[in-house]
């Protein structure tokens, strides 16, 4: 596969803004990196997972596994864990 | 166990900056992780297919054909549904794998129309991306099965998957899912399975792998960057965006596709389907390849040329030469060879055709041959009846075993030099003869080496582009692998800890000896009994016109393809140049075929080493060794040709054969020590040392009595890398077969092979050398007798040969040769001779095309010479940009005096608008100068090395002379001492760092009086190397070495090297000389930019 280089980027309405600064949260995990609870509240679900490793050629390489999990309220949450072993929530 | 999983979508460094690793280390990571089979699927081409199958069939591996295409997908679906051409496109990716034969007939016709149209457009316009119409793969979908492509560009329109499976059906088409750890990938394979069950067929898992391991993931994203022409940070959205595209292991890649096991396990049961084996399968024949009436055919040609041949000969060199002949003919009858003599017969004959088309029948060349043989096939007398060689084996004593044996298993290479018109005309000529289907030139694939992957992978990165070109400047240009070195040497070590230069060190050499991109071999050429796309794509090449297999020698010799090496050599063509120049000028028509072999002022000019510009013989290091070997003789000759290469210098051969001879020269009854009697008849000539690579074949008849086939295989074993195990088994049957042969101990027989394999390294076989030694010594002849005519021809040859044109001119002046300048009412298009002088042609001066040098000549042999510079500018209707060039050059100072009153007169005089009724000028004509000051003579030079690259008045270091007290002129070396230690200056005209040099750096320096070669040993190079690999015009302090056995030659050893640069107040002055670790030149100041560079690089011919 080769991605794309002519994809037009989305447009995003009201012009530049910040995107969502991750937020230390509080997060446990099985041994295989499964969080099984997120802010004292249980995974019900993995609805997706993905990873995320780039900026490797500068002084901060970011090496993220992503989880969207449905916790047993029913709220949709991203969390990752950082390669350090802190985990953040990122919308 | 049988693996749970087969990797079915992989990519190697052959998609072109997409794919971070060769085919081999795809097979070898594969094989680790337990995979038992894989396929490769290179984006849109199938060049690295055979490197592939023969990496894969060595290590055990089945290996399954495919590729990624990219298809060109209507709006509307196919074409042919609805008629709907002119519905807008968009581009998907379809995975393509071949299950039999035909199958990879469908892969590459596919390949063949996806390609069709990338070079379409001007000459020299951007290649365009291949695409292959959808149309195309349902019209080919023979064999092949088709998985929908990619999670990013895969197809997912359930129209045309519907349309698919309709040409390809339900066993055949497979929808694909990918795991790439991207969001949404869950969503999108949710979908897929969805269109699958619509469509009624199976879903496979696959991996898109890009790399063969993690540690190439860097470089993958990198390559991305580099095609895309961004910086990393720029092309975040393009790049893969994690490491999982590494290949995994098949237990790895089943745990994470567990929610996808069907797909899994669909991936080993259509691998179970995928048999087709391109090592074995593909079907090639060549033209008359087993003709049953050639054998005879052969026989008749060869015996009716005989007599003409032989005819006069001694009746002792007559009987050999039949013997040899009948020899040659049952070998060749043995091997089923015939047709391929007689193939090589025809083309030549089509040569000979069009040779009398480009020379005309009336010229001087017509009487030379269309072409000559180089290589190996020299050797042969079959050849030599047909015409395909013009040297007679027999009289040379050429041995065949390297050319033709019983042994052969693959058809042998026939190679044939033109000269480079003849060349050009006669490529589509073939094409035409043998269908346009039939013929293919042969490809190449330009690796990463040190410079292109400090540009390229430096832009990646974002580091500043004249940081990242001084890196590269200071390069060797080599190994990648050394690219940390070369960012230290160039700027500091404090640079080269930072993380991106480290990162720059770390990719380049992961990088070194990827391919970049296709390009088109030198020469070799595909002949085929069925239309060439049914064993591998064809594709355009730059050349308008001309077309190209995706494949390069390598592969096309694995494939057992049939390769005519139709080489255009640059000394034939000066050599054509120059008979016919002299015809011109001097009224004689020379016949180079009977000059005399023995010319006494010829073989003068030799031993002097006066050669510069002459075929083979010319370079620094020839020179040196012409010197103490004195040449009496062609065949002299031949072994002098074949002693400056890496298989004589590395197997120790050069200096005890100098000795020897030498030795020979004050004592001829002095005797030789050959080491065995066996070795005296094979290494008489060489005097008991191997020069040529067939000696070491004789040798292994001769001492260890091989057969001439296990004899070819031992050179070849040593000829390879990573061999040494062939090798090992190779010495234990030597010594054994020494010793059964002869009865000579371990260690005289392990004497004698280290001698054989000291000498792996390139070398020429002494067929080839005999061939390129009668060049020499006719280009030398030429050179002597006709100096004018000489230069002029290999001024209008270049680029070709070891010195600059500007050292060319220089170095004929010093012998009294007159050059003139361009001049608009005396050039030419091209160099002339005008009464024993040579005036330089107007197409010389860059930026005056061929067309703009016509047009003046034209006007003023219409019209008269030009009075003025309106004149020049209303006749000749050149534009603005080419009459400064040459107003710049010194062309239109016989119209106005100067150079600068013609540039300010033809920028107000040229023509600025044409219509209709005649030019439009920008000013009434009539206009003149005002008084302008003339250039100095720095001025002048300049000029000329920025328009013609030939500063005419000769070396301007005269100029800078007295600004350099203290240093010697290359005359003045003449007069002193060995050991004086001396100050040298000169501008570069040669760099060189030969690999069997251990380090040491030759230097050549011209002056204004002539060449000095200069040493730098590896400890001084690397305290000076910025300096010694990038400045034009150095200072050299050094000791003068002129030993007694060097036999007049002499060199400096550098101790300290520094830079002349221009200062204020003077015409240049010597500033901070010496320095070791200087700043960043400021040579624009100097006018360096426009200096003449060194080519370390420049390439034989």
């Amino acid at each position: 596969m080769r991605r794309s280089p002519n994809r037009p980027p989305k447009r995003v309405s009201g012009g530049a803004r910040r995107l969502g600064e991750p937020v230390p949260v509080d997060v446990t995990a099985d041994s295989g990196g499964r969080p099984l609870s997120v802010a004292g509240s249980r995974v019900e679900g993995v609805r997706e997972s993905w990873l995320v490793e780039d900026r490797w050629w500068t002084a901060a390489p970011i090496r993220r596994r992503y989880w969207e999990v449905v916790t047993e309220g029913g709220a949709v949450v991203v969390v990752y864990r950082e390669p350090g072993g802190r985990w953040r929530s990122h919308r | 166990m049988n693996p749970p999983y087969v990797e079915l979508h992989c990519h190697s460094a052959f998609s072109f900056l997409d794919g971070a690793s060769l085919p081999e280390e795809l097979v070898s990571a594969a094989v680790e992780r337990g995979h038992g089979a894989l396929a490769l699927t290179d984006h849109d081409n199938l060049c690295g297919a055979m490197e592939f199958a023969q990496a894969a069939k060595a290590a055990g591996l089945r290996a399954i054909h495919g590729l990624e295409l990219t298809v060109a997908i209507p709006a509307t679906g196919s074409d042919r549904a609805g008629g709907a051409t002119a519905a807008p496109q968009e581009t998907n990716h379809l995975t393509l794998l071949a299950e039999n034969a035909d199958g990879w007939r469908s892969l590459c016709r596919i390949v063949t129309e996806a390609h069709s149209a990338t070079r379409e457009g001007r000459p020299g316009s951007p290649v365009r991306a291949p695409v292959a119409p959808l149309d195309s793969v349902l019209d080919n979908s023979d064999g092949l099965i088709c998985l929908t492509g990619c999670a990013e560009l895969g197809v997912r329109d359930p129209q045309t998957a519907m349309t698919l499976l309709e040409a390809f059906g339900r066993d055949r088409l497979r929808v694909e899912l990918q795991r790439p750890f991207h969001r949404g990938d869950r969503d999108r394979n949710a979908s897929l399975e969805r269109l699958a069950k619509g469509l009624g067929v199976p879903c496979v898992a696959t991996g898109n792998v890009h790399a063969h391991d993690r540690s190439r993931v860097a470089l993958q994203d990198a390559f991305v960057s580099v095609r895309l022409r961004q910086s990393l940070d720029a092309s975040e959205p393009s790049r893969r965006g994690n490491s999982t595209h590494a290949l995994a292991a098949p237990a790895a890649m089943a745990a994470r596709f567990r929610d996808h096991p069907a797909a899994v396990a669909e991936s080993v049961e259509l691998a179970g389907r995928l048999r087709f084996d391109l090592t074995r399968d593909l079907g090639y024949r060549y033209p008359r390849e087993g003709d049953g009436d050639a054998d005879r055919e052969l026989a008749e040609v060869c015996l009716a040329a005989f007599d003409s041949r032989y005819g006069n000969s001694p009746a002792g060199l007559r009987c050999e030469a039949r013997a040899r002949l009948e020899e040659e003919l049952k070998v060749i009858e043995g091997l089923g060879l015939a047709g391929f003599f007689l193939l090589h017969r025809d083309l030549l004959e089509l040569a000979r055709e069009v040779a009398v088309e480009v020379r005309g029948p009336a010229t001087a060349r017509a009487l030379l041959p269309p072409g000559r043989g180089r290589g190996s096939s020299v050797s042969s007398i079959v050849c030599h009846l047909t015409g395909l060689s013009h040297i007679d084996p027999v009289t040379a004593k050429l041995c065949l075993g390297r050319f033709l044996n019983d042994g052969l298993t693959s058809v042998p290479d026939i190679d044939l030099d033109f000269p480079r018109d003849i060349r050009e005309r006669l490529i589509p000529r073939i094409h035409q003869r043998y269908g346009r289907d039939h013929t293919a030139l042969v490809a190449a694939f330009p690796t990463y080496r040190a410079r292109s992957a400090i540009r390229d992978l430096g832009g990646a990165l974002g580091l500043p582009q004249t940081e990242t070109e001084r890196v590269a400047k200071a390069s060797e240009g080599w190994s990648g692998r050394t690219v940390g070195d070369d960012i230290a040497t160039a700027l500091g070590t404090q640079a080269a800890a930072n993380p991106r230069w480290e990162w720059l060190a770390k990719l380049a050499a992961e990088a070194h000896g990827l391919p970049r991109h296709i390009s088109q071999h030198s020469g070799g050429m595909i002949v085929a009994t069925q239309p060439l796309t049914e064993c591998c794509p064809v594709i355009p090449s730059a050349t308008p016109g001309r077309r190209m297999v995706q494949w390069d020698k390598d592969s096309c010799a694995d494939a057992g393809f049939l390769k005519i090496d139709l080489l255009g050599l640059g000394m034939l063509s000066a050599v054509e140049r120059c008979v016919e120049l002299i015809a011109r000028t001097k009224g004689e028509r020379v016949d180079l075929s009977r000059v005399p072999l023995d010319d006494p002022p010829t073989f003068e000019a030799i031993r002097k080493a006066e050669t510069t510009g002459v075929f083979q013989i010319e370079s620094r290091a020839q020179m040196s060794s012409l010197l103490r070997t004195q040449p009496k003789t062609l065949d002299d000759i031949t072994i002098q040709v074949a002693i400056v290469r890496p298989g004589p210098i590395q197997g120790g051969a050069v200096n005890p054969y100098i000795k020897r001879r030498r030795m020979l020269m004050e004592d001829p009854e002095a005797e030789i020590d050959f080491i065995h009697p066996s070795l005296e008849h094979v290494l008489g000539e060489t005097l008991g040392t191997i020069i040529f690579q067939d000696q070491v074949l004789e040798v292994a008849v001769a001492f260890a009595g091989f057969t001439p086939a296990e004899a070819e295989g031992l050179r070849r074993a040593m000829s390879r890398k990573r061999s040494s195990a062939a090798v090992e088994a190779h010495r234990l049957r030597f010594i054994e077969g020494a010793g059964r042969t002869h009865g000579v101990d371990e260690a005289l027989a392990s004497r004698v092979f280290e001698m054989i394999r000291g000498f792996s390294g390139f070398g020429f076989p002494k067929a080839h050398s005999a061939a390129f030694g009668l060049l020499a010594y006719q280009s030398t002849w030429l050179r002597v007798h006709h100096p004018a005519e000489f230069l002029a021809s290999l001024l209008d040859e270049q680029p070709m040969g070891f010195y600059p044109p500007d050292s060319l001119v220089h170095e004929a002046q010093h012998r009294g040769v007159e050059v003139l300048g361009v001049d608009v009412n005396s050039s030419g298009v091209e160099c002339t001779v005008e009464d024993g002088a040579v005036r330089l042609g107007l197409t010389r001066v860059k930026g005056v095309a061929r067309e703009c040098a016509a047009a003046i000549v034209a006007s003023r042999s219409a019209l008269g010479s030009y009075r003025d510079a309106a004149d020049l500018a209303s006749r000749s209707g050149v534009g603005r940009p080419a009459l400064e060039a040459l107003a710049w050059a010194g062309a239109c100072d016989s119209l106005s005096g100067s150079r600068r009153a013609a540039l300010w007169e033809l920028g107000v005089g040229a023509v600025v608008e044409s219509k209709a009724e005649g030019d439009q000028l920008a000013f009434p004509i009539g206009v003149t100068a005002p008084a302008l000051d003339p250039l100095d003579a720095w001025g002048r030079a300049l000029a000329d090395y920025s328009t013609t690259g030939i500063a005419i008045e000769g070396n301007p270091l005269r100029i800078l002379r007295p600004r350099l007290p203290g240093s010697v002129t290359a005359a003045d070396l003449r007069g002193l001492r060995h050991g004086s230690r001396v100050t040298v200056a000169g501008f570069a005209v040669a760099r060189q760092r030969p690999q069997t040099a251990g380090g040491v750096v030759f230097l050549l320096l011209e002056d204004e009086e002539g060449t000095i070669n200069v040493v730098i040993k590896p400890r001084e190079y690397e305290r000076h190397r910025l300096i010694a690999r990038s400045e034009p015009l150095l200072l050299v302090e050094g000791i003068l070495e002129k030993p007694a056995a060097a036999g007049g030659g002499m060199s400096v050893l550098a101790s300290r090297l520094g830079r002349v640069e221009r200062a204020a107040g003077g015409p240049a002055a010597v500033r901070d000389l010496f320095a070791c670790d200087p700043p960043a030149p400021e040579l624009e100041r100097f006018g360096a930019e426009q200096l003449p560079r060194a080519s370390s690089d420049r390439r034989g011919r």
